[in-house]
Protein backbone atom coordinates (compact mmCIF):
# COMPACT_ATOMS: atom_id res chain seq x y z
CA UNK A 1 0.00 0.00 0.00
CA UNK A 2 1.10 3.34 -0.12
CA UNK A 3 2.74 5.04 1.99
CA UNK A 4 -0.10 7.61 3.06
CA UNK A 5 1.13 10.86 4.97
CA UNK A 6 -0.66 11.81 7.98
CA UNK A 7 -2.99 14.38 7.40
CA UNK A 8 -3.19 17.42 9.38
CA UNK A 9 -5.32 16.52 12.81
CA UNK A 10 -7.92 19.50 12.49
CA UNK A 11 -9.33 18.18 9.04
CA UNK A 12 -8.70 14.80 9.95
CA UNK A 13 -12.40 13.53 10.39
CA UNK A 14 -13.66 14.85 7.92
CA UNK A 15 -11.16 13.24 5.56
CA UNK A 16 -11.40 10.40 7.20
CA UNK A 17 -15.27 9.83 6.90
CA UNK A 18 -14.87 11.33 3.19
CA UNK A 19 -12.32 8.31 2.56
CA UNK A 20 -14.08 5.48 4.86
CA UNK A 21 -17.84 6.61 3.34
CA UNK A 22 -19.62 6.16 6.15
CA UNK A 23 -22.59 4.45 6.53
CA UNK A 24 -23.52 4.07 9.99
CA UNK A 25 -23.66 0.73 11.81
CA UNK A 26 -25.57 -0.49 14.13
CA UNK A 27 -22.64 -2.32 16.03
CA UNK A 28 -23.70 -5.37 17.98
CA UNK A 29 -27.55 -4.38 18.08
CA UNK A 30 -29.32 -7.71 16.06
CA UNK A 31 -27.72 -8.78 13.07
CA UNK A 32 -29.18 -5.76 10.73
CA UNK A 33 -25.96 -6.73 8.39
CA UNK A 34 -28.08 -6.06 5.41
CA UNK A 35 -27.86 -2.08 6.73
CA UNK A 36 -23.66 -2.63 6.72
CA UNK A 37 -21.81 -1.59 3.78
CA UNK A 38 -18.26 -3.03 4.78
CA UNK A 39 -15.32 -0.61 2.79
CA UNK A 40 -12.59 -2.80 1.38
CA UNK A 41 -9.39 -0.92 2.54
CA UNK A 42 -7.03 -3.49 -0.01
CA UNK A 43 -8.76 -2.70 -3.12
CA UNK A 44 -10.02 1.20 -1.62
CA UNK A 45 -13.58 0.57 -3.32
CA UNK A 46 -16.87 0.67 -1.93
CA UNK A 47 -20.18 -0.42 -3.34
CA UNK A 48 -21.43 2.21 -5.92
CA UNK A 49 -22.94 5.34 -4.43
CA UNK A 50 -26.44 5.55 -5.31
CA UNK A 51 -27.50 8.27 -2.43
CA UNK A 52 -25.52 11.83 -1.46
CA UNK A 53 -21.72 11.09 -1.02
CA UNK A 54 -21.08 11.77 2.80
CA UNK A 55 -19.82 15.29 2.60
CA UNK A 56 -20.40 16.34 5.84
CA UNK A 57 -24.23 15.69 5.85
CA UNK A 58 -24.09 13.04 8.15
CA UNK A 59 -26.67 12.63 10.83
CA UNK A 60 -25.03 12.99 13.87
CA UNK A 61 -25.13 10.04 16.10
CA UNK A 62 -24.39 10.52 19.62
CA UNK A 63 -24.09 7.85 21.93
CA UNK A 64 -25.85 7.89 25.30
CA UNK A 65 -24.03 6.13 28.18
CA UNK A 66 -24.39 4.78 31.44
CA UNK A 67 -22.04 2.70 33.48
CA UNK A 68 -21.91 0.70 36.58
CA UNK A 69 -19.76 -2.72 37.42
CA UNK A 70 -20.95 -5.99 39.57
CA UNK A 71 -18.96 -8.36 41.20
CA UNK A 72 -17.91 -11.60 40.25
CA UNK A 73 -20.46 -13.62 42.40
CA UNK A 74 -23.59 -10.92 41.48
CA UNK A 75 -22.98 -11.80 38.05
CA UNK A 76 -25.48 -14.18 37.89
CA UNK A 77 -28.36 -12.83 39.72
CA UNK A 78 -27.50 -9.87 37.64
CA UNK A 79 -27.59 -11.91 34.48
CA UNK A 80 -31.02 -13.30 35.92
CA UNK A 81 -32.61 -9.90 36.00
CA UNK A 82 -30.88 -8.61 32.62
CA UNK A 83 -32.69 -11.80 31.18
CA UNK A 84 -35.92 -10.98 32.38
CA UNK A 85 -35.98 -7.52 31.76
CA UNK A 86 -34.67 -7.21 28.07
CA UNK A 87 -35.94 -8.51 24.86
CA UNK A 88 -36.15 -12.33 24.83
CA UNK A 89 -33.49 -13.70 23.14
CA UNK A 90 -30.99 -16.58 22.99
CA UNK A 91 -28.25 -14.96 25.78
CA UNK A 92 -25.49 -13.35 23.73
CA UNK A 93 -21.90 -13.67 24.58
CA UNK A 94 -19.22 -11.86 23.09
CA UNK A 95 -15.15 -12.62 23.15
CA UNK A 96 -13.23 -8.94 21.81
CA UNK A 97 -9.96 -7.60 21.47
CA UNK A 98 -10.18 -4.40 20.98
CA UNK A 99 -7.31 -1.42 20.39
CA UNK A 100 -7.08 1.90 20.88
CA UNK A 101 -4.94 4.13 18.42
CA UNK A 102 -4.39 7.59 18.43
CA UNK A 103 -2.76 9.91 16.18
CA UNK A 104 -0.44 12.61 17.36
CA UNK A 105 -0.72 15.90 15.63
CA UNK A 106 0.25 18.95 16.30
CA UNK A 107 -2.46 20.52 18.50
CA UNK A 108 -3.03 19.13 22.13
CA UNK A 109 -5.28 16.79 21.79
CA UNK A 110 -5.06 13.46 19.90
CA UNK A 111 -7.15 12.08 17.98
CA UNK A 112 -8.29 8.52 19.26
CA UNK A 113 -9.35 5.76 17.27
CA UNK A 114 -10.77 2.62 18.73
CA UNK A 115 -10.36 -0.74 16.20
CA UNK A 116 -12.66 -4.28 17.50
CA UNK A 117 -12.98 -7.47 16.62
CA UNK A 118 -14.36 -10.32 17.27
CA UNK A 119 -12.74 -13.00 18.35
CA UNK A 120 -15.14 -15.51 18.53
CA UNK A 121 -17.32 -15.00 15.49
CA UNK A 122 -15.30 -15.52 12.39
CA UNK A 123 -16.10 -13.62 9.50
CA UNK A 124 -17.21 -10.89 11.46
CA UNK A 125 -16.36 -7.64 10.73
CA UNK A 126 -13.36 -5.15 12.01
CA UNK A 127 -15.27 -2.46 14.08
CA UNK A 128 -13.88 1.19 13.48
CA UNK A 129 -15.24 3.35 16.10
CA UNK A 130 -15.07 7.58 16.91
CA UNK A 131 -16.02 8.67 20.12
CA UNK A 132 -16.56 12.29 20.61
CA UNK A 133 -15.69 14.35 23.93
CA UNK A 134 -18.76 14.14 26.64
CA UNK A 135 -21.14 17.16 25.82
CA UNK A 136 -21.28 19.54 28.91
CA UNK A 137 -25.28 20.37 28.72
CA UNK A 138 -25.33 18.88 32.29
CA UNK A 139 -29.44 19.81 32.31
CA UNK A 140 -31.10 17.33 33.60
CA UNK A 141 -29.47 14.97 31.02
CA UNK A 142 -29.10 11.50 33.16
CA UNK A 143 -26.86 9.83 30.55
CA UNK A 144 -23.38 10.51 29.41
CA UNK A 145 -23.77 11.73 25.79
CA UNK A 146 -21.20 11.63 23.29
CA UNK A 147 -20.45 11.79 18.98
CA UNK A 148 -20.50 8.63 18.01
CA UNK A 149 -19.21 6.97 14.83
CA UNK A 150 -18.93 3.25 13.85
CA UNK A 151 -17.38 1.94 10.37
CA UNK A 152 -17.57 -1.80 9.54
CA UNK A 153 -14.09 -2.03 8.31
CA UNK A 154 -11.91 -5.25 6.40
CA UNK A 155 -9.40 -7.60 8.40
CA UNK A 156 -6.29 -4.99 7.34
CA UNK A 157 -7.64 -2.06 9.15
CA UNK A 158 -4.62 -1.96 11.61
CA UNK A 159 -2.14 -2.02 8.81
CA UNK A 160 -4.60 1.05 7.01
CA UNK A 161 -4.37 2.61 10.85
CA UNK A 162 -0.39 2.39 11.10
CA UNK A 163 -0.05 3.77 7.32
CA UNK A 164 -2.13 6.71 8.19
CA UNK A 165 0.29 7.42 11.17
CA UNK A 166 -1.79 6.27 14.02
CA UNK A 167 0.22 4.34 16.89
CA UNK A 168 -1.68 1.53 19.12
CA UNK A 169 -1.79 3.22 22.36
CA UNK A 170 -3.54 0.34 23.97
CA UNK A 171 -5.41 -3.01 24.02
CA UNK A 172 -7.53 -5.14 25.81
CA UNK A 173 -9.96 -8.51 25.10
CA UNK A 174 -13.80 -7.86 26.68
CA UNK A 175 -15.19 -11.24 27.22
CA UNK A 176 -18.79 -10.81 28.27
CA UNK A 177 -22.94 -11.20 27.83
CA UNK A 178 -24.85 -8.62 25.83
CA UNK A 179 -28.56 -7.98 25.88
CA UNK A 180 -30.93 -5.95 23.79
CA UNK A 181 -34.00 -4.04 25.17
CA UNK A 182 -35.21 -1.81 21.98
CA UNK A 183 -32.99 0.44 21.01
CA UNK A 184 -30.85 0.11 24.11
CA UNK A 185 -28.03 -2.35 24.53
CA UNK A 186 -26.76 -3.58 27.71
CA UNK A 187 -23.36 -5.09 27.90
CA UNK A 188 -21.53 -7.29 30.75
CA UNK A 189 -18.33 -7.73 30.44
CA UNK A 190 -14.72 -8.60 32.03
CA UNK A 191 -11.82 -6.58 30.87
CA UNK A 192 -8.60 -8.62 30.54
CA UNK A 193 -5.22 -6.87 30.14
CA UNK A 194 -2.99 -8.34 27.34
CA UNK A 195 0.09 -9.50 29.17
CA UNK A 196 2.22 -9.37 25.79
CA UNK A 197 1.71 -6.85 23.29
CA UNK A 198 -0.61 -8.82 19.95
CA UNK A 199 -0.54 -12.35 21.95
CA UNK A 200 -4.50 -12.11 23.07
CA UNK A 201 -3.85 -15.64 24.69
CA UNK A 202 -1.84 -14.15 27.71
CA UNK A 203 -4.31 -11.81 29.21
CA UNK A 204 -5.15 -11.64 32.73
CA UNK A 205 -8.19 -10.46 34.24
CA UNK A 206 -8.25 -6.33 35.19
CA UNK A 207 -10.28 -6.73 38.67
CA UNK A 208 -13.03 -9.01 40.13
CA UNK A 209 -15.90 -7.03 38.44
CA UNK A 210 -17.65 -6.78 35.46
CA UNK A 211 -17.88 -3.41 33.73
CA UNK A 212 -21.50 -3.42 33.03
CA UNK A 213 -22.66 -0.64 30.49
CA UNK A 214 -25.93 0.53 28.95
CA UNK A 215 -25.89 2.30 25.67
CA UNK A 216 -27.85 3.70 23.09
CA UNK A 217 -26.81 5.13 19.87
CA UNK A 218 -29.09 7.71 18.82
CA UNK A 219 -29.55 10.76 16.48
CA UNK A 220 -28.70 13.88 18.70
CA UNK A 221 -31.04 15.77 19.92
CA UNK A 222 -33.30 12.78 21.59
CA UNK A 223 -32.47 13.56 24.98
CA UNK A 224 -36.32 11.39 26.02
CA UNK A 225 -33.76 8.65 25.41
CA UNK A 226 -32.03 9.30 28.34
CA UNK A 227 -35.21 8.98 30.91
CA UNK A 228 -35.52 5.81 29.06
CA UNK A 229 -32.19 4.35 29.99
CA UNK A 230 -32.51 6.23 33.60
CA UNK A 231 -35.94 4.32 33.88
CA UNK A 232 -34.06 1.37 32.92
CA UNK A 233 -31.61 1.69 35.24
CA UNK A 234 -33.38 1.98 38.30
CA UNK A 235 -34.83 -1.84 37.44
CA UNK A 236 -31.16 -3.07 37.79
CA UNK A 237 -30.41 -1.36 42.05
CA UNK A 238 -29.87 -2.40 44.06
CA UNK A 239 -27.96 -4.90 42.17
CA UNK A 240 -25.55 -2.17 40.33
CA UNK A 241 -25.56 1.20 40.13
CA UNK A 242 -25.53 2.05 36.24
CA UNK A 243 -24.53 6.48 36.85
CA UNK A 244 -23.03 8.70 34.48
CA UNK A 245 -19.21 8.56 35.21
CA UNK A 246 -17.32 11.51 33.21
CA UNK A 247 -13.57 9.70 32.99
CA UNK A 248 -11.93 13.32 32.95
CA UNK A 249 -12.69 12.55 36.42
CA UNK A 250 -10.86 9.37 36.66
CA UNK A 251 -7.75 10.75 34.93
CA UNK B 1 -36.49 22.61 93.64
CA UNK B 2 -37.53 23.94 97.07
CA UNK B 3 -39.31 20.78 97.89
CA UNK B 4 -36.40 18.56 97.33
CA UNK B 5 -34.38 20.64 99.27
CA UNK B 6 -36.64 21.07 102.05
CA UNK B 7 -36.91 17.45 101.89
CA UNK B 8 -33.30 16.39 102.03
CA UNK B 9 -32.44 19.15 104.56
CA UNK B 10 -30.71 17.12 107.59
CA UNK B 11 -32.94 18.74 109.91
CA UNK B 12 -35.86 17.47 108.34
CA UNK B 13 -36.80 14.20 110.37
CA UNK B 14 -37.52 11.31 109.13
CA UNK B 15 -41.38 10.79 107.79
CA UNK B 16 -41.34 7.08 108.61
CA UNK B 17 -40.53 7.60 112.35
CA UNK B 18 -43.75 9.97 112.98
CA UNK B 19 -47.49 9.65 111.64
CA UNK B 20 -49.74 11.94 110.38
CA UNK B 21 -53.21 12.37 112.29
CA UNK B 22 -55.97 14.37 110.45
CA UNK B 23 -58.13 16.16 113.01
CA UNK B 24 -60.75 17.43 111.25
CA UNK B 25 -62.32 15.39 108.58
CA UNK B 26 -65.24 16.41 106.33
CA UNK B 27 -67.35 14.86 103.57
CA UNK B 28 -68.24 18.48 102.03
CA UNK B 29 -66.57 20.10 99.20
CA UNK B 30 -63.62 22.26 100.17
CA UNK B 31 -62.71 25.68 98.32
CA UNK B 32 -59.44 26.59 99.60
CA UNK B 33 -58.03 23.45 99.63
CA UNK B 34 -58.86 22.71 95.76
CA UNK B 35 -57.51 26.31 95.41
CA UNK B 36 -54.39 25.50 97.20
CA UNK B 37 -54.29 21.99 95.34
CA UNK B 38 -55.12 23.18 92.12
CA UNK B 39 -58.11 20.88 92.16
CA UNK B 40 -56.49 17.75 92.72
CA UNK B 41 -57.80 17.30 96.06
CA UNK B 42 -61.84 18.53 96.12
CA UNK B 43 -62.89 16.83 99.55
CA UNK B 44 -60.80 16.24 102.71
CA UNK B 45 -62.12 13.02 103.70
CA UNK B 46 -61.82 9.76 105.18
CA UNK B 47 -60.67 8.62 101.43
CA UNK B 48 -57.71 11.10 100.97
CA UNK B 49 -55.94 10.24 104.32
CA UNK B 50 -54.06 7.03 103.49
CA UNK B 51 -53.11 8.75 100.25
CA UNK B 52 -52.30 11.57 101.16
CA UNK B 53 -51.35 11.36 105.02
CA UNK B 54 -49.29 8.11 104.46
CA UNK B 55 -45.56 7.83 106.02
CA UNK B 56 -44.68 4.61 106.15
CA UNK B 57 -44.81 1.89 103.65
CA UNK B 58 -47.73 -1.22 103.17
CA UNK B 59 -47.33 -4.02 105.75
CA UNK B 60 -45.82 -6.81 103.05
CA UNK B 61 -43.63 -4.15 101.74
CA UNK B 62 -42.25 -2.95 105.09
CA UNK B 63 -41.80 -6.69 105.46
CA UNK B 64 -39.71 -7.32 101.83
CA UNK B 65 -38.10 -3.86 102.57
CA UNK B 66 -37.01 -5.01 106.17
CA UNK B 67 -35.34 -8.68 104.32
CA UNK B 68 -33.60 -7.15 102.02
CA UNK B 69 -31.75 -4.47 104.36
CA UNK B 70 -30.74 -7.81 106.42
CA UNK B 71 -29.43 -9.57 103.34
CA UNK B 72 -27.26 -6.51 102.22
CA UNK B 73 -26.11 -5.67 106.00
CA UNK B 74 -24.89 -9.55 105.85
CA UNK B 75 -22.76 -9.88 103.01
CA UNK B 76 -20.57 -7.50 104.02
CA UNK B 77 -18.76 -3.79 102.56
CA UNK B 78 -16.34 -5.26 100.62
CA UNK B 79 -18.20 -7.70 99.06
CA UNK B 80 -20.95 -5.33 97.86
CA UNK B 81 -18.59 -3.25 96.72
CA UNK B 82 -17.39 -5.79 94.52
CA UNK B 83 -21.09 -6.77 93.21
CA UNK B 84 -21.80 -3.03 92.95
CA UNK B 85 -19.14 -2.76 90.43
CA UNK B 86 -19.69 -5.76 88.93
CA UNK B 87 -22.98 -5.32 88.09
CA UNK B 88 -21.83 -1.68 86.48
CA UNK B 89 -19.11 -2.93 84.25
CA UNK B 90 -21.58 -5.89 83.01
CA UNK B 91 -24.58 -3.06 82.69
CA UNK B 92 -22.12 -0.49 80.59
CA UNK B 93 -20.98 -3.30 77.98
CA UNK B 94 -24.29 -4.41 77.78
CA UNK B 95 -25.27 -1.37 76.97
CA UNK B 96 -22.45 -0.35 74.82
CA UNK B 97 -23.31 -4.02 73.12
CA UNK B 98 -26.59 -2.74 72.49
CA UNK B 99 -25.45 0.49 70.74
CA UNK B 100 -23.20 -1.10 68.77
CA UNK B 101 -25.77 -3.54 67.26
CA UNK B 102 -27.83 -0.83 66.88
CA UNK B 103 -25.86 1.29 64.56
CA UNK B 104 -24.47 -1.40 62.49
CA UNK B 105 -27.82 -3.53 62.45
CA UNK B 106 -29.22 -0.69 59.88
CA UNK B 107 -25.69 -0.81 57.52
CA UNK B 108 -25.17 -3.88 58.60
CA UNK B 109 -28.45 -5.07 56.99
CA UNK B 110 -28.18 -3.35 54.22
CA UNK B 111 -24.16 -4.90 53.30
CA UNK B 112 -24.65 -8.38 52.21
CA UNK B 113 -26.78 -6.94 49.89
CA UNK B 114 -24.49 -3.92 48.63
CA UNK B 115 -21.76 -5.91 48.22
CA UNK B 116 -22.71 -6.96 44.67
CA UNK B 117 -20.42 -4.05 43.35
CA UNK B 118 -17.92 -2.22 44.07
CA UNK B 119 -17.71 1.51 43.03
CA UNK B 120 -13.80 1.61 42.93
CA UNK B 121 -13.91 -0.92 40.50
CA UNK B 122 -16.40 0.84 38.60
CA UNK B 123 -14.03 3.33 38.15
CA UNK B 124 -10.90 0.90 37.95
CA UNK B 125 -12.87 -0.27 34.85
CA UNK B 126 -14.65 3.14 33.47
CA UNK B 127 -10.50 4.28 33.23
CA UNK B 128 -9.33 1.31 31.18
CA UNK B 129 -11.90 1.39 28.79
CA UNK B 130 -11.64 5.20 28.31
CA UNK B 131 -8.04 6.00 28.01
CA UNK B 132 -6.55 2.43 29.20
CA UNK B 133 -5.69 3.21 32.62
CA UNK B 134 -3.99 0.17 33.82
CA UNK B 135 -3.72 -1.60 30.48
CA UNK B 136 -0.96 0.09 29.71
CA UNK B 137 1.67 -2.56 30.68
CA UNK B 138 3.83 -3.45 33.55
CA UNK B 139 4.40 0.20 34.76
CA UNK B 140 2.16 2.07 36.72
CA UNK B 141 2.06 5.85 36.71
CA UNK B 142 4.68 7.28 38.74
CA UNK B 143 7.28 9.72 38.40
CA UNK B 144 6.01 13.53 38.09
CA UNK B 145 8.71 14.55 36.08
CA UNK B 146 9.00 15.21 32.57
CA UNK B 147 10.49 11.90 31.02
CA UNK B 148 12.70 12.10 27.94
CA UNK B 149 12.27 10.75 24.63
CA UNK B 150 13.75 7.47 24.01
CA UNK B 151 14.52 5.80 20.75
CA UNK B 152 11.75 5.31 18.57
CA UNK B 153 11.89 2.49 16.12
CA UNK B 154 9.01 3.70 14.00
CA UNK B 155 10.45 7.42 14.28
CA UNK B 156 7.70 9.43 15.11
CA UNK B 157 6.76 9.70 19.04
CA UNK B 158 4.17 8.80 20.74
CA UNK B 159 2.67 11.26 23.74
CA UNK B 160 -0.05 8.51 25.22
CA UNK B 161 -2.82 8.68 27.83
CA UNK B 162 -2.24 10.74 30.54
CA UNK B 163 0.45 9.65 33.25
CA UNK B 164 3.82 9.22 32.42
CA UNK B 165 4.07 5.45 31.81
CA UNK B 166 6.38 3.45 29.57
CA UNK B 167 4.35 2.60 26.30
CA UNK B 168 4.90 -0.28 24.78
CA UNK B 169 4.91 -0.30 21.41
CA UNK B 170 3.83 -3.03 19.42
CA UNK B 171 3.91 -3.97 15.91
CA UNK B 172 0.40 -4.06 14.18
CA UNK B 173 -0.91 -7.49 13.89
CA UNK B 174 -0.72 -9.00 10.83
CA UNK B 175 -3.59 -11.15 9.01
CA UNK B 176 -2.78 -14.56 10.89
CA UNK B 177 -0.48 -14.57 12.93
CA UNK B 178 0.18 -11.97 15.47
CA UNK B 179 3.97 -10.12 15.85
CA UNK B 180 5.81 -9.14 18.32
CA UNK B 181 8.09 -5.88 17.33
CA UNK B 182 7.84 -4.27 20.54
CA UNK B 183 9.74 -0.95 21.25
CA UNK B 184 9.44 1.06 24.63
CA UNK B 185 9.54 4.69 24.74
CA UNK B 186 9.45 6.51 27.57
CA UNK B 187 6.77 9.10 27.17
CA UNK B 188 8.14 12.76 27.04
CA UNK B 189 6.53 15.13 28.88
CA UNK B 190 4.96 17.09 26.05
CA UNK B 191 2.27 18.97 25.53
CA UNK B 192 0.59 16.90 23.56
CA UNK B 193 -2.05 15.59 26.73
CA UNK B 194 -5.31 16.62 27.23
CA UNK B 195 -6.06 20.26 28.64
CA UNK B 196 -5.95 18.94 32.10
CA UNK B 197 -2.56 17.09 31.41
CA UNK B 198 -1.15 20.26 30.22
CA UNK B 199 -1.58 22.31 33.56
CA UNK B 200 -0.09 19.34 35.67
CA UNK B 201 2.73 19.12 33.03
CA UNK B 202 3.60 22.22 32.51
CA UNK B 203 3.25 22.70 36.64
CA UNK B 204 5.83 19.69 37.24
CA UNK B 205 7.78 21.09 34.58
CA UNK B 206 8.40 24.51 35.98
CA UNK B 207 9.27 23.03 39.67
CA UNK B 208 11.78 20.30 38.35
CA UNK B 209 14.89 22.85 36.84
CA UNK B 210 14.52 25.14 39.62
CA UNK B 211 14.07 22.73 42.78
CA UNK B 212 16.56 20.43 42.27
Amino acid sequence: MRKILSPRVRGYRQDFLKIAQVYPVPYLTGGSESSCVVFNLDTMEAPPVTMMPVTGGTINMMEYLLQGSVLDHSLESLIHRLRGLCDNMEPETFLDHEMVFLLKGQQASPFVLRARRSMDRAGAPWHLRYLGQPEMGDKNRHALVRNCVDIATSENLTDFLMEMGFRMDHEFVAKGHLFRKGIMKIMVYKIFRILVPGNTDSTEALSLSYLVELSVVAPAGQDVVSDDMKNFAEQLKPLVHLEKIDPKRLM
Amino acid sequence: NTLNKVLKHEKTPLFRNQVIIPLVLSPDRDEDLMRQTEGRVPVFSHEVVPDHLRTKPDPEVEEQEKQLTTDAARIGADAAQKQIQSLNKMCSNLLEKISKEERESESGGLRPNKQTFNPTDTNALVAAVAFGKGLSNWRPSGSSGPGQPGQPGAGTILAGTSGLQQVQMAGAPSQQQPMLSGVQMAQAGQPGKMPSGIKTNIKSASMHPYQR
